[in-house]
């Protein structure tokens, strides 16, 4: 059973259009990854699924609801959908541990005992319990980046986005951030990573897209893609970055 | 010893004379510096003073007209203060060590005060006598001056050079404050001043020029210091209890409310009024917001949610400006307010019943305050207000930031509204109120505000001044906020709608306090304008310190005449205003340092 469905989505931002027909479904526990050349559509297309941004034609349904502008709607998906971003966006002016308990006293009504051993189960998982009275400027970008995937995963959501979640980072923190990614795959959260990390790829994804020029080329299972891509434009892409 | 002169010696000269150009520098800026400054170092210097026309006025600079019988009422507000200031220092900051070296630097600081104001003290004192001469009394001999001089230098000597000694101990900060107050109230029982007073045929006479200081004052100050000491202890002692930090702060919000309507005002109370207007409208909001805590899951009004908001808004609307009385339209306003809060809070029953406490909570508390605030005073003064000099000060620049601040807030987040009606009513109030001048709106608020209101409301000049004052540094305070939100980037947005946050927590948990932040030092700016800026509502006839200091004062000639004696006011009303405006500016930057911890 498919958690995400998305039916010919159309964007455009002013004249130029992002997405051009982008139809695709996604199961419960799957990691797909979607990888293509900057400004393709890849970023837009999962910020899209949490209405970050507004797609004009097109069905996008989460988790059975549909996307509409409804203000509920969109607070219930965005609930049950977590995100990571390629700049973090930590709350500077809180610490660590108030980063990640905020959504869950706030938005899901918790109390505060609950959330803080929530959130110290999770900064656990990440790596980083001693951090949790830090502001998010006193730590790395790595540590930074996995606060924010706690953050998001203190919302127990049924989907997690990737958005470039290692472009920012240093080559030596990227790794600490694919771990726990790698990790989160492996207990089946579903996941759709956009990210250029061609070894994460092979390693955990169940699917990999390319995407170019606003629209979906290739959709592959990653032997497949990598070994044998169909479309001449992933052909392509594979020589310029491996 | 020697090693320490030699050391500065050689300090001093590395950083003044290190090379020809600087040390001409030098020479050059000490020479105009003194040139500058000589007209003011004169009158610091010579015995031509006459501070008199301060020290006996100083219940004029206060309190202006405030009938003495009364004044019980001015001690207990002063008294309160110092009180909540207690509990404050005990439950916040009892644990503050301060290290040797800044205890030593303070009271190098402090001997050097005293030295200026045992320099620049008069040494004789003119009266003008009953027949018109002038009579001139020595109150401050040179033994005397000489006998505090020297060993004050002598202190500062030592306390400066200990420093440089290896001395390492820490005081508890609090043991400062006490003995910083302690010294001033105890003075009071031993210093004498010259005083001035009326015999009892009300002709003027010149009593000992040396007078102990009287009961009425130092009486009042050693109550308050001994009852602020007991505050601090009580204030460790209740430093355990849990939520004491936000009773403590919402106390320090309504002491200036409670002091005005209450304390200050001596309100008449009218119980026919209190039993057949304030019960009433009491009762049938505290149904309303029990009504609205009760069914706001109820799924048909959850559905019609939004539409009862814009009705209930609406209403304040309408209701402010209708003959209704005061509180009925402050509930109104409040219940608007509150309904907007209810549904993101009120999701669990223990949420539920705590809404319902704070709903009950601010009704009592706002009944009890508009009750004082809106009956008629029982100090009778010359003149249309009880408010005059330092409390009417007072009275402007916290209500003046009470109001204005919020409407600022209200304002900034209207003008980057997506609905261009609140975004185009926001920026009209903002561009409107700014490009008129202040004064203008002080004759506004005096002469033709009344036109504008609805037939039937009427309010006291103050108020009115308030209401335009709010809106003026409202607007200028919107601006300042303004561009505290343009500095939060995209992405705090973002992540905060990603984790499914509502707009409204949105704004007030994340966007807000990160642009607040921002914005503290103009912010703070903002506010010692408009605190300096009060000074202007002596155009339209309102007597505040300043006015005191230069029109009244100056133009008195009973019991003693100080006709003439601007100089020595207008220093004082300088000194008032600048420890005022630099202890907030001070505040400003230790806050800022304390927020300022995550960006690092």
């Amino acid at each position: 059973m498919s958690i995400i469905q998305t039916k010919d989505v159309k964007k455009w931002f002013g004249d130029f259009q992002a997405l051009k027909g982008i139809t695709m479904d996604v199961a419960e526990g799957e990691v797909l990854v979607v990888c293509g050349p900057s400004g393709s559509g890849k970023s837009t297309f999962i910020r899209c699924i949490n209405r970050l941004e507004q797609h004009q034609e097109g069905q996008i349904i989460v988790d059975g609801i549909e996307l509409t502008n409804d203000l509920k709607n969109i607070e219930a998906i965005r609930s049950e959908v977590g995100m990571v971003f390629q700049s973090f966006n930590l709350f500077p002016h809180l610490t660590v541990m108030q980063n990640i308990t905020l959504a869950q006293i706030w938005v899901r009504k918790k109390n505060r005992a609950e959330s803080e051993e929530k959130a110290m189960e999770l900064l656990e998982r990440v790596g980083i319990p001693e951090q949790a009275q830090k502001f998010p400027g006193q730590l790395s970008g790595g540590q930074q980046q996995r606060v924010a995937i706690a953050r998001a995963l203190a919302m127990e959501p049924k989907i997690m986005l990737f958005d470039e979640p290692t472009s920012a980072l240093d080559p030596e923190m990227i790794k600490e951030v694919l771990d726990v990614m790698k990790e989160l795959a492996k207990s089946g959260m579903t996941m759709i990573v956009v990210t250029h990390e061609m070894g994460f790829a092979k390693e955990v994804a169940d699917r990999v897209m390319l995407f170019d020029e606003g629209m979906l080329v290739e959709e592959n299972t990653p032997e497949e893609f990598f070994n044998n891509p169909k479309s001449d434009r992933t052909k392509l892409f594979l020589s310029q970055i491996l | 010893m020697v090693d320490l002169i030699k050391k500065n010696a050689k300090s001093l000269q590395e950083s003044l004379f290190s090379s020809v150009g600087s040390a001409v520098l030098t020479i050059a800026t000490t020479y105009l510096v003194i040139n500058f400054f000589r007209g003011m170092l004169g009158f610091a210097l010579t015995s031509d003073k006459d501070w008199l026309a301060v020290l006996n006025n100083m219940q004029l600079y206060m309190v202006q007209a405030y009938p003495e019988e009364d004044f019980i009422r001015v001690w207990l507000s002063v008294g309160l203060t110092f009180v909540l200031a207690g509990l404050s220092i005990g439950i916040w900051r009892s644990d503050d060590r301060v290290k040797s070296s800044q205890v030593f630097n303070s009271f190098f600081k402090g001997g050097l005060g005293v030295l200026f104001f045992t320099i620049i003290a008069p040494t004789n004192a003119s009266f003008m006598g009953n027949d018109g001469s002038v009579i001139t009394e020595e109150v401050f001999s040179m033994d005397t001056r000489l006998g505090i001089l020297i060993p004050v230098a002598v202190f500062c000597v030592i306390f400066f050079s200990i420093r440089f000694i290896n001395v390492k101990f820490t005081v508890n900060s609090s043991d400062m404050v006490f003995f910083y107050l302690f010294i001033p109230v105890a003075l009071l029982w031993f210093v004498k001043l010259p005083t001035i007073q009326l015999d009892q045929n009300n002709e003027r006479i010149i009593p000992d020029p040396v007078m102990p200081i009287a009961d009425t004052t130092k009486i009042p100050w050693t109550v308050i210091f001994v009852s602020f000491l007991v505050s601090y202890f009580i204030g460790m002692y209740l430093k355990s209890i849990k939520s004491i930090k936000s009773i403590m702060s919402l106390s320090w919000f309504l002491l200036p409310l409670l002091i005005f309507s209450w304390i200050f005002k001596k309100p008449q109370i009218d119980m026919s009024v209190v039993l057949g207007s304030d019960l009433p409208i009491f009762g049938v909001f505290l149904l309303w917001g029990f009504l609205v805590i009760t069914f706001v899951n109820n799924s048909i009004f959850k559905k019609y949610y939004s539409t009862y908001l814009g009705v209930t808004f609406l209403l304040t609307l309408v209701g402010v400006f209708s003959g209704l009385p005061m509180l009925a339209k402050t509930c109104l306003l409040l219940i608007a307010l509150f309904s907007v809060v209810v549904p993101a809070v009120s999701t669990s029953s223990q949420g539920k019943r705590s809404l319902l406490i704070v709903w009950a909570v601010a009704l009592v508390t706002l009944t009890f305050l508009l009750r004082g605030g809106a009956s008629d005073t029982g100090i009778v003064v010359p003149g249309s207000s009880i408010f005059g000099g330092f409390s009417l000060t007072w009275l402007l620049a916290i209500f003046g930031t009470y109001v204005s601040f919020p409407l600022g807030v209200l304002l900034a987040l209207g003008r980057n509204s997506k609905l261009p009606i609140i975004r185009i009513v926001c920026t009209g109030i903002i561009e409107l109120t700014r490009s008129v001048p202040y004064i203008t709106w002080l004759f506004f608020a005096s002469v033709t505000l009344a036109v504008f209101l609805p037939a039937g409301v009427e309010f006291n000049l103050i108020v009115r001044v308030l209401m335009v004052t709010a809106f003026f540094s409202g607007a200028y305070f919107a601006e300042n906020i303004r561009g505290g939100l343009q500095s939060i980037p995209k992405g705090q947005y973002e992540a905060a709608d990603a984790i499914g946050m509502s707009p409204f927590q949105k704004i007030s948990l994340i966007i807000m306090p990160q642009a607040l932040r921002a914005v503290i030092p103009t912010l703070v700016s903002s506010a010692i304008t408009a605190f300096k800026d009060s000074s202007l509502v002596t155009i339209i006839g309102l007597f505040d310190f300043l006015t005191i200091g230069k029109t009244v004062i100056g133009n008195q000639s009973i019991p003693v005449n100080f006709v003439g004696h601007d100089r020595e006011n207008l220093i004082f009303v300088a000194i008032v205003y600048w420890i005022f405006t630099f202890t907030l500016s001070r505040r400003s930057m230790k806050v800022e340092k304390k927020l300022g911890l995550g960006e690092r």
